[in-house]
């Protein structure tokens, strides 16, 4: 090939380049990522009034989809069956908060920190942790339960964090032990302030730290791919637009 | 046995020279690019500690400064509320935030928070018992509102300060280098002005002393003065010059030898035939275009063959020799003459006409006829000469030397041994 062809070639290139038209964000035709939600866990991914899913986790999973120029499909799980639906390689992306345990991370791959997360003991002042024959509502796969399993408490297991102010209000449990953000959403709960619980912060180092969401390990790519974006976002002000839409403070 | 080798030459070779500066440069100017490469990195360096470390660590200060503000302004809300439900809904915000990390990872932030934390707590018991307890401890909360307000002040400022230390790391290094930049640019100038002086001094200007010797080159002139030059190669050439300049002035002193033997007759040393012809005629164009006198004359030895056949051709050869002789002495200097062929001599007397030049030719013959010539055997013999003269001021010299072996030959006519002008009747001179 001689030189003025290529010239030609080159020309043609950067004039397709300049007349296409800019991306700015996912749109159809773009690659689909499947992605893993909680139904029932306000503020962080619920059905809002309207059927749709929202919450911080489902709206920061769409900037993130949208930064990476994708389109994502969102499918529910529970907090039981994400870590083993995100290692058998079912959905690419679990938008869920799970703390990063090394349980957890040897089945799969974990994003850079969504955001860093404490354990709420909630309860009447008058018990605590120490309570004996306490029963204590925690939601079923999560980290929180699997302390739970370590004490002498009677565990009310529940499907979602939803449920947590249900079996309070229904007097199933005396307390409940659950992430940071999902007491805030608690307590938001209808009938929630007559149950006159007091938050109380475990110091126990498996009940917190980082909380990120899970990658299939089939994947690394897009793992690769969502912690660049992520840290994007949480540069551009969008991570704390949505912050502030669903949390009353900065949990990063 | 001797050789032709030169002695080595005392200098340095211009490439040597050349590769000596450019190294000296290159080093030079490599250093500087080295450095140069360094405040890039630093730059590099500060953008990345900007990017990577400096912009979260802003973000995250402004985060937990916005938290405190949320702190504070829950607080407020515990004072502003009449519900003790609202109040203890705050309460609980405050108690969530006041432990989250972000908060406990700052330990003044976190101070600050949990004094709020255990004073509004107290505040929101005593409420439950007592509205009036809000208003009462109200005062000192504004003093912790203010403190926290304060508080997320700093921090705001914080986080303007660390991008600044940031940039000004950056530009520290950008400043550096620009000052290094032009250091590196005044280096590079200085160099290209002593390149060019060395060039100058070194190269072009013993070139053009060379140019300059070569094209004024002169065997009758002294050769300007070359060098001395440090460059081997330019002593090469003035060398060659000095030994062109030379070969020259030998060349010319040979040609002259060689013009002066072609000019020359071999036997006596008299101007030879052609060599008469051609001066004689430049002679006799530059007096007839001044219309000065001119006059020619032809002289001829008597009885010079008879002399020859009696004593031989050595004596002859003397005699032609010792009649050069005569003629050198008894002319002016001024006189042209040469040897015509065999014993016939030809003259050319500048600036008189023939009836002056009749004396000259007097005298020569007169001096020729008293003298006693002495032949290679010891014997001595007299000769006398025949001479003719013609006016010369108006015609060719061939006419006038026609005219003057004319008058030559009315002299042999009329006995020898005298001298007869052309045109002219009366003789003069006597027999030999």
């Amino acid at each position: 090939m001689t030189f003025l062809p290529r010239l030609a070639s080159c020309f043609s290139l950067l004039v397709g380049l300049l007349l296409c038209p800019v991306p700015t964000g996912a749109a159809a035709g773009d690659p689909v990522l499947r992605v893993a939600v909680l139904d029932n866990s306000p503020p962080m991914a619920f059905i809002d009034a309207q059927g749709q899913r929202n919450g911080f986790s489902v709206s920061l999973m769409r900037a993130l989809c949208e930064e990476m120029r994708v389109t994502c499909q969102f499918s529910s799980t529970t907090l039981e069956r994400v870590v083993e639906v995100v290692a058998a390689g079912q959905v690419d992306v679990a938008a869920v908060n799970l703390l990063d345990t090394p349980e957890r991370r040897a089945r799969v791959l974990f994003s850079r920190p969504v955001f860093r997360s404490r354990s709420i003991w909630l309860a009447p002042v008058a018990l605590g942790p120490e309570s004996a024959g306490i029963t204590v509502a925690v939601v079923q796969g999560s980290a929180q339960a699997a302390y739970a399993q370590t004490q002498s408490w009677r565990i009310v297991p529940v499907k979602a964090n939803g449920e947590l102010t249900k079996a309070l209000l229904a007097g199933d449990a005396q307390a409940a032990l659950a992430p940071m953000p999902t007491v805030l959403g608690m307590l938001q709960q209808p009938g929630f302030e007559r149950l006159g619980l007091v938050p109380r912060v475990l110091p126990v180092a498996e009940l917190g730290g980082n909380v990120g969401f899970a990658v299939s390990p089939e994947r690394p790519a897009v793992k690769v791919q969502i912690d660049a974006a992520l840290d994007r976002v949480k540069r551009d002000g969008r991570y704390d637009r949505i912050n502030s839409e669903f949390l009353p403070f900065r949990i990063d | 046995m001797q050789t032709d080798e030169k002695p080595a030459k005392q200098g340095i070779r211009a490439d040597r020279a050349m590769a000596l500066v450019l190294a000296v440069f290159s080093l030079a100017f490599a250093l500087a690019v080295g450095m140069l490469a360094l405040d890039q990195q630093r730059v590099l360096d500060a953008n990345s500690h900007l990017q990577g470390e400096t912009v979260p660590k802003v973000i995250s200060t402004q985060r937990l400064a916005r938290n405190l503000e949320q702190l504070r302004q829950e607080g407020e809300r515990i004072f502003a509320n009449n519900s003790p439900a609202a109040r203890q809904q705050s309460m609980f915000v405050v108690t969530l935030i006041a432990s989250h990390p972000s908060i406990l990872d700052n330990a003044p932030a976190a101070r600050l928070a949990g004094e709020a934390e255990a004073f509004l707590g107290e505040v929101v018991r005593l409420a439950a018992q007592d509205q009036q307890a809000l208003r009462q401890r109200y005062e000192v909360w504004k003093a912790l509102s203010g403190r926290l307000g304060n508080q997320v002040d700093d921090m705001s400022t914080r986080g303007v300060d660390l991008i600044s230390n940031d940039l000004v790391v950056a530009n520290l290094a950008m400043e550096t280098a620009r000052y290094k930049l032009m250091a590196v640019l005044i280096l590079l100038g200085l160099f290209v002005i002593v390149v060019m002086l060395l060039v100058r001094r070194h190269l072009i200007a013993p070139l053009q002393r060379s140019v300059s010797a070569l094209s004024s080159l002169d065997a009758g002139e002294a050769l300007p003065a070359l060098g001395p030059s440090r460059l081997i190669e330019i002593q090469a050439i003035e060398e060659a010059v000095r030994e062109l300049h030379e070969q020259i002035s030998q060349n010319e002193a040979v040609r002259q030898e060689l013009e002066k033997l072609a000019n020359k007759d071999g036997l006596t040393g008299l101007t030879n035939r052609r060599h008469f012809m051609l001066t004689a005629e430049i002679e006799l164009q530059r007096a007839q275009r001044y219309r000065r006198p001119v006059t020619v004359g032809m002289a001829d030895l008597d009885y010079f063959k008879k002399l020859n056949d009696t004593y031989g051709h050595a004596a002859g050869d003397a005699v032609l020799k010792a009649f050069a002789g005569m003629v050198s002495e008894a002319l002016r200097q001024s006189d042209l003459v040469c040897r015509y062929g065999g014993e016939e001599f030809a003259f050319l007397f500048p600036e008189i006409a023939p009836s002056e030049a009749i004396a000259l030719a007097e005298r020569l013959r007169r001096r020729c006829a008293d003298a006693d010539v002495t032949l290679p055997d010891g014997r001595k013999v007299r000769v006398t000469a025949s001479l003719g003269l013609a006016d010369a001021s108006e015609c060719p010299i061939e006419i006038a030397l026609k005219h003057a072996d004319e008058a030559l030959y009315e002299a042999k006519r009329q006995g020898r041994n005298r001298v007869v002008v052309a045109g002219i009747p009366v003789t003069a001179g006597a027999s030999a």
